[in-house]
């Protein structure tokens, strides 16, 4: 039985959880990290002083692809400071879907920087929830600073078949990426 | 909802007291490397009675693969408590362990298989 991830992120209300939601064949899950005093110093926890632990929410949702594949979709938490928990995602993911929202843009550079870094396939979903397409794929291109190979999707993350789209482009790119990758085997 | 560190309250472990962390001696981190929050598990056939009730309540809800994050989010444990539990279950042979995701291991025979279940949805 194998595990398959894909991390889904952008900034703070983009509709990552919608996104999970509209194509998990489970009501999204919550799991949660508690962030105890021995972490604080280490991550950014201005405002929140007051408080011993703090609490990471992470929302997921699955896919059976077959008997033995379980795709998991996880959502990042929506605050990027938390990014003990992105590691713990990202680790041996597929690929991620980063959800943009063009009133927003730079909601979700953090993660579209954090996955460039790493060598880790993702598409930038422009979630056409938020109005109309009021740029060309060459603005957001350029205002985002995307590498001209990187696949940028238009998707309503509350659809179904746009969310299975944006997904979709995520697993062709990354199929597209294998043979570029080291061998696994020496 | 999730409390914290001390847990008590689920079904099956009401009036408990005992923090998560104590049931694992202290365990920081999983000792099976494999071990990654969507790695699933099963239950093996195994006498379970001893156990303390939230060892119990893991094992009841592997009795089909599911993954350690989901084991966390039904039972409302942390997720990192959840993983040393289950990694403690696993080191007693309680559960078995399937292949935790690698993308370095993903190859072009699975991604085509992700994509003709992602076209059926």
């Amino acid at each position: 039985m194998k595990s398959v991830k894909v991390v889904v992120a952008g900034g703070f209300g983009t509709g990552k959880t919608t996104l999970v939601g509209a194509v998990s064949e489970i009501s999204p899950l919550t799991t949660e990290e508690v962030l105890t005093q021995a972490s604080v110093g280490v991550d950014d926890l201005a405002g929140v002083k007051d408080k011993t632990t703090t609490t990471v929410a992470v929302d997921f949702g699955r896919i059976t692809v077959n008997n033995d594949i379980v795709l998991y979709l996880f959502g990042t938490p929506g605050q990027d400071r938390f990014w003990f928990m992105w590691d713990e995602l990202a680790q041996g993911a597929i690929g991620a879907i980063v959800l943009v929202d063009t009133r927003r843009l730079e909601a979700s550079f953090a993660a579209i920087d954090y996955f460039e870094r790493r060598g880790i396939p993702f598409v930038a979903a422009i979630n056409m929830f938020f109005g109309e397409r009021l740029y060309t794929d060459e603005e957001i291109r350029a205002a985002l600073k995307l590498s001209p190979d990187a696949p940028l999707v238009w998707c309503d993350a509350r659809d179904r078949g746009s969310s299975k789209q944006a997904l979709i482009s995520l697993i062709r790119y990354a199929m597209a990426q294998l043979p570029a990758q080291a061998p696994s085997h020496g | 909802m999730i409390h914290d560190a001390w847990y008590g309250d689920d079904d099956g472990s009401a009036g408990r007291f005992v923090p998560l962390y104590v049931l694992v001696n202290g365990r920081s981190s999983p000792r099976n490397a494999r071990l990654d929050l969507a790695t699933q598990v099963i239950a093996l056939n195994g006498e379970t009675q001893g156990l303390e009730a939230e060892y119990q309540a893991i094992v009841r809800r592997c009795r089909t693969w599911i993954s350690v994050a989901e084991i966390a989010a039904h039972l409302h444990y942390p997720l990192t408590p959840t993983k040393l539990l289950v990694d403690v279950l696993l080191e007693q042979g309680f559960l078995a362990v399937g292949s935790p995701a690698e993308a370095t291991v993903a190859d072009l025979g699975m991604l085509e298989a992700i994509l003709v279940r992602l076209q059926e949805l």
